[in-house]
Formats: C-alpha cells, sequence, structure tokens
C-alpha cells in the first residue's frame, strides 16, 4: 500500500492541481477573489510537489532498478495494458459526462451548459487524435 | 497459445531477468508469458524464438480454439 501511494502521489498531485485550476477557472467571479487565488496558489503548489515527487522517485534507485524502470516506459506489454485502461476510462468518463451534461442542461442550464459541451467535445477530440494508435495496437 | 519459455530457459539454466535483459522486456512481462496470461507480439516472440536460438514454432505451441 505504501508503495502504491509513493508511485501514485505524483500523479494524483498532477490531477488535483489540475482540477484545481479548472474549477478556479471556469467558477470566475461567481466565487470571492480570495477563495479563486488561494485555488491558484494550491493548484501551483501541487503541481511543483508533483514535478519534484516525480523527480525524485527515479533517484535512489540501483542503475538495474533504473535499467528496469527505463525498461517498463516502452515494454510492450506495459505500453498494451496503459492503451487498454486509457481507451477503457475514455468511455468511463465519456458516460459521465454526458450524465453530467443532462443534468447542467436540466437543473443549471447557462455557462455551466456550455462549459460542460466544450469538455465533452475536447474529450472527443482527444479520442480522435489517439484512435489511430490505439487501433494500430489491437 | 501455449509457450515452452519457462522450459526452454530453465534447460539453459537462464534466469527470468536474464532473459528478460535479452529480450529487452521487463521480467514482467517474461512472467507473464510464462504463465499464459499475456500472449507475445510477432516481434516479441521473434525476438524470444532467436534468443533461444530456435524457430518460433518450436517455441510458441499454436492451439486452435474450440468453438
Amino acid at each position: 500500500m505504501k508503495g502504491f501511494w509513493k508511485k501514485f502521489s505524483p500523479y494524483l498531485m498532477f490531477f488535483t492541481s489540475f482540477a484545481l485550476f479548472l474549477a478556479a477557472f471556469l467558477l470566475g467571479e461567481r466565487i470571492p477573489k480570495q477563495l479563486s487565488l488561494f485555488m491558484f496558489t494550491l493548484g501551483g503548489l501541487l503541481l511543483g510537489f508533483g514535478v519534484t515527487a516525480l523527480a525524485l522517485s527515479t533517484k535512489g534507485l540501483t542503475p538495474e532498478e533504473q535499467k528496469e524502470m527505463a525498461r517498463g516506459e516502452y515494454d510492450e506489454r506495459n505500453v498494451a495494458i496503459r492503451e487498454k485502461a486509457a481507451l477503457s476510462s475514455w468511455y468511463w468518463t465519456l458516460y459521465l459526462l454526458w450524465a453530467a451534461f443532462m443534468g447542467i442542461q436540466i437543473f443549471v442550464g447557462g455557462l455551466w451548459g456550455v462549459a460542460i459541451s466544450v469538455v465533452i467535445v475536447l474529450h472527443c477530440t482527444f479520442y480522435m487524435i489517439n484512435i489511430r494508435r490505439w487501433s494500430k495496437r489491437m | 497459445m501455449t509457450n515452452r519459455i519457462a522450459e526452454l530457459r530453465k534447460a539453459r539454466r537462464i534466469s527470468q531477468a536474464e532473459l528478460a535483459d535479452g529480450v529487452d522486456v521487463t521480467r514482467q512481462t517474461i512472467i507473464s508469458l510464462e504463465s499464459g496470461r499475456y500472449n507475445a507480439s510477432l516481434l516479441l516472440a521473434h525476438k524470444i524464438a532467436r534468443y533461444f536460438g530456435l524457430t518460433i514454432e518450436e517455441v510458441f505451441l499454436f492451439e486452435e480454439e474450440s468453438e
């Protein structure tokens, strides 16, 4: 469990920081300036910690372990697992986005409706960019 | 598809790490191949067969799947 958190905490920090940036950007004038500033600051801090943690994660490893880690990046099984996971998570996030879209259109509307539409378009653009790469391997 | 990787490796007294090094994959991939959880790509199958000095057919045993 400790190893799991050590490995994934930098990515969690990246994700949280981007979520904070996005939330602060989307909420804009609707929230107090101090809160917006806090969200941007926290996002920046988490991004910094994430980069540092990722840089340090390769330090302290033996040359053999570093070699194995580097090999793991392009190992065909790892690549296949990553791409399968990416494709699977794309579908799930699309369903969630559509649910959010419907909810927002019915109950909220306005700027949020536009924002969720933009997110869905970006999500589909990501798929269009990656589909050729994924289909080549499957 | 089954394979003789573990058998060939043990006969030649090669460790999983050495084989992984030789064919440029991770040890986890060798473990998965040996246990049959993962099927190698044609490129990797070729590399493994060449590592043992055999043909692909001699290392990987293709079995027609029953309907």
